[in-house]
């Protein structure tokens, strides 16, 4: 052998995996062509840089800067920047925002940017990565609060509550979201029918105006911007920092019920809701088939109150009794084994990820955010994530959910229903022109409607077509929507009325005269 | 973890989630999105050169938490080295931390038969109290002999993305063969040490003395113990839980994070070699101590040591110390 092969052989051997160029034919190498028409043309971007700089602003605007913004969690927008600040301070973001009134160049804010109707993504302007204002200023044990940078990760967040022995009390499932993002539009976790979304557990805000006032606001001092800037879409100021509640940190304990029924597992998990039986509730589906409804405790005593009073009310099943129930079904309805196949395949795959050795102490789940977000993302996540969904009041969740899955059914083979409720603090300003439905009183509910994507090629029209019957019957029904922003923009006034969004749209002109912040969100 | 022994996917499988970012030393300390695993792969994406992204290849301390993390199991180790090959075959000079001539010559010195072999490192090996101590561990039921070869000029070949030459490998990897169990302080060897030998027992030195009560009984709950990180990266799936029931024996503090990845200061990484506090690996072990509550610093890797001592008024003790008492290493 000549030492040259025996070179290759070697570093072939220890190099697994090789990075290449893009395909040619790689959605990547499209990127120029933007999905959004309405992309800025740049004017006076230069002055913008030369104003703020002046100012200790630094822009990036290499291509190493840019690109990893160029879209985001759904992968279906396109977008690129024309640069990137990184602020580290509010002041610079006041002056970022001050500049781009003055050069009318649109400002698009990020956090995680787990989006998925591009609402993240910037369409040319200027990108305002907050991921850079990660610190928590103030930890108050007595007080059980804690002070945060907003464009700090919950996960980050986490890390750091836990060497005190404290939690967050609820946040979205998937490691990366940013609290200022999460305010900004609501926040859902399973804990969210007990606690309320994560924006309702915000005791107060550092704010930047769209014209660039650093602003602090709370229930009692600028109450008015407050109530704008949470579940705001990012329309009404950039969120800088938040004081939000705390709790000390408790694993927690797990219990799975089955269904073959859609409408009787949400009956069990609003009846769960309104009786208060659990500390997590939620339900989780494998198409129609195999409906899981989650219930889970923060301590014995909890759990042992549920044995005692709720558990005979529930109608679901265990897994052995499920597992019987659903191998008589497809005995007896053989041409169907392909589907048996992959309900078995997932349960096989899926459910150990739950109960991870690593993570389980004394049949406790120890950080559960982590456990049910990793496995979110191994198991549901993808370059594209088509995520509709319908947010309802209690008394038309059963039919929302049961037409969106007929729509489901429709449109793919595999797919998945995330159903969870979300306990309303009164009736706040907040919720007007929000996720949270206008005839919701006490509770609302909210079910994603998230197809299995892998391996599979859609087209964007047929995922788009998708997402309009889904949010079609939002409209019908007189319901909201979590993501109600960006691609999906069209559905605001089609949801919410021409008086309602004309209100909220000369608010906003007053805050924002250019109209540079978040512009291709709402309005 | 997510892995398996299937061939892991490539950089185009990433969807951009960040979960990366979160163990990521880098990312920690700089803020810079444009200089993490994902933004490497969102621009190789975007048909960017790895010209283009030299600074972002460059910061990367190859720490391997990336890969731990990455949901889509994509095989991030291997393709951190690969970016700095490619990137060596189109740059014009190298970093003033890429390792000279010195370095990445063969020891002289060959290894000897026994049933354990200990492969040093550059840093063990220069520190004569610490070694002889790791040392005296094994001496008493066990055949160990400090191995002359311990493979060093080809760990930091293969860190710097060099061209490797096999038949030093080759040598190198016969020199093992006779041996029934390595304990390899370079965290960053394990990797290639066991596709090279497959089937062979490969410890890292903290697992090794971590299997005798007598080092354990030393350890508790005011100490912050930090697990090298490349060696745990490496095997991940096994060790976690080797850790973990640690953690309960002990219920000391560790440098995992929630995702079980190991905040690495790198120390060890050819930056943290050449110099710690412009590597940013002071301010790293800073971050790992930061709202800690503890009395000492137990250290698996020495580099460790250098990179926590500045940052800290503790005492800081390397694993093959702990039973002499010592606070020096």
């Amino acid at each position: 052998m000549r030492d040259g092969d025996r070179k290759n052989i070697l570093m072939t051997e220890y190099n697994i995996n090789k990075e290449k160029p893009a395909p040619e034919n790689s959605i990547w190498k499209t990127v120029g062509a933007q999905t959004n028409p309405s992309r800025w043309d740049g004017a006076r971007w230069s002055s913008f840089v030369d104003h703020i700089s002046a100012r200790g602003v630094t822009v990036h605007a290499g291509r190493a800067d840019t690109s990893v913004f160029v879209s985001d969690a759904g992968g279906l927008a396109l977008g690129m920047p024309h640069g990137v600040v990184r602020p580290s301070s509010a002041s610079d973001i006041s002056e970022v925002l001050k500049a781009a009134q003055e050069y009318e160049v649109p400002v698009t804010t990020r956090g995680g940017g787990l989006t998925t109707e591009g609402e993240s993504v910037a369409f040319g302007g200027l990108l305002l990565d907050m991921s850079s204002m990660n610190r928590v200023l103030r930890i108050d044990p007595d007080g059980m609060t804690v002070r945060t940078e907003a464009g700090i990760y919950w996960h980050q967040l986490a890390e750091v509550l836990r060497r005190d022995g404290l939690d967050y009390l609820s946040a979205p499932l998937n490691l990366t979201s940013s609290v200022g993002g999460t305010l900004g539009v609501g926040g859902i976790d399973i804990n969210s029918p007990r606690l309320g979304c994560s924006a309702d557990q915000c005791l107060s805000l550092k704010v930047v105006t769209p014209t660039g006032e650093i602003v602090e606001c709370s229930t009692d001092h600028n109450p008015d911007l407050l109530e704008r800037v949470l579940l705001g879409y990012g329309q009404f100021g950039v969120i800088t920092e938040a004081t939000l509640k705390v709790r000390p940190f408790t694993p927690i304990i797990m219990k799975y019920f089955y269904y073959s029924s859609l409408r009787t597992a949400v009956e069990d998990l609003q009846f769960i809701a309104n009786e208060d039986a659990a500390d997590y509730s939620g339900i989780l589906t494998i198409m129609d088939k195999a409906i899981n409804l989650l219930v889970a405790f923060d301590s014995d005593e909890r759990e042992k109150g549920f044995n005692l009073r709720w558990r005979r009310h529930l109608r679901g099943h265990g897994e052995i009794n499920f597992g019987l129930r659903m191998a008589g079904y497809y005995l007896t309805h053989p041409w169907r084994l392909r589907e048996a196949s992959y309900l078995i395949g997932r349960r096989l795959t899926l459910f150990p990820e739950f109960s991870r050795p690593e993570y389980m102490h004394d049949n406790k789940i120890v950080d559960r955010t982590v456990v049910f977000s990793r496995a979110v993302w191994k198991f549901w996540g993808g370059s594209k994530m088509v995520i509709p969904d319908l947010a309802a009041s209690e008394e038309k969740f059963i039919e929302a959910v049961e037409r969106g899955n007929e729509v489901c059914r429709k449109y793919f083979r595999h797919y998945t229903l995330y159903c969870v409720g979300i306990k309303l603090s009164g009736r706040r300003e907040r919720y007007e022109m929000s996720c949270i439905p206008p005839d919701a009183r006490g509770m609302a509910y909210g079910c994603e409607f998230e197809p299995m994507l892998r391996d599979t090629d859609y087209s964007r029209d047929y995922l788009q077509s998708f997402k309009n019957e889904i949010y079609d019957i939002g409209v019908d029904m007189g319901l909201s929507y979590y993501r109600f922003g960006g691609m999906m923009k069209g559905y605001v006034r089609k949801a919410f009325g021409d008086e309602l969004v004309d209100k909220h749209r000369e608010m906003k002109r007053k805050a924002d005269p250019a109209m540079i912040l978040n512009r291709d969100v709402i309005f | 973890m997510f892995a398996g022994k299937k061939k892991k996917k490539g950089y185009e499988a990433c969807s951009g989630c960040g979960v990366c970012l979160l163990s990521c030393p880098v990312w920690h300390r700089t803020q810079a999105m444009s200089l993490t695993r994902k933004a490497r792969a969102k621009a190789l994406q975007g048909g960017a050169s790895f010209g283009e992204i030299a600074h972002s290849i460059d910061s990367c301390l190859l720490c391997g938490a990336c890969e731990i993390a990455c949901p889509e199991g994509i095989g991030l180790a291997d393709l951190n080295i690969h970016q700095r090959q490619e990137l060596n075959r189109q740059r014009a000079e190298y970093p003033g931390w890429y390792p000279d001539e010195s370095v990445l010559k063969e020891k002289r010195e060959k290894n000897t038969k026994a049933e354990f072999l200990f492969l040093a490192g550059e840093m063990l090996g220069k520190n004569n109290e610490v070694c002889l101590a790791i040392m005296e561990h094994f001496k008493g039921d066990k055949r160990i002999a400090l191995a002359g070869d311990d493979g060093q000029d080809i760990a930091r070949t293969m860190e710097a993305g060099l061209p490797l030459d096999g038949e030093r490998v080759e040598r190198f990897v016969s020199s093992l063969k006779p041996a029934g169990t390595l304990i390899v302080a370079e965290g960053w060897l394990h990797r290639p040490l066991r596709k090279w030998l497959p089937g062979k027992k490969i410890l890292g030195v903290g697992e090794a003395l971590l299997s005798y009560t007598a080092v354990r009984k030393h350890l508790g709950p005011e100490d912050l113990y930090v697990i090298e990180s490349r060696g745990y990266h490496a095997d991940h799936a096994r060790l976690v839980l080797f850790y973990d029931r640690l953690r309960r024996e002990t219920r000391w503090q560790t440098n995992l994070d929630l995702q079980r990845t190991a905040s690495s200061t790198g120390a060890s990484s050819l930056q943290g070699r050449k110099d710690l506090e412009a590597s940013g690996c002071v301010e790293n072990a800073g971050k790992i101590l930061k709202g800690r509550d503890v009395k000492r610093i137990i250290v698996e890797d020495l580099a460790d040591a250098g990179a926590f001592r500045p940052a800290t008024d503790k005492p800081v003790v390397h694993l093959g110390l702990l039973e002499r008492g010592n606070s020096s290493s």
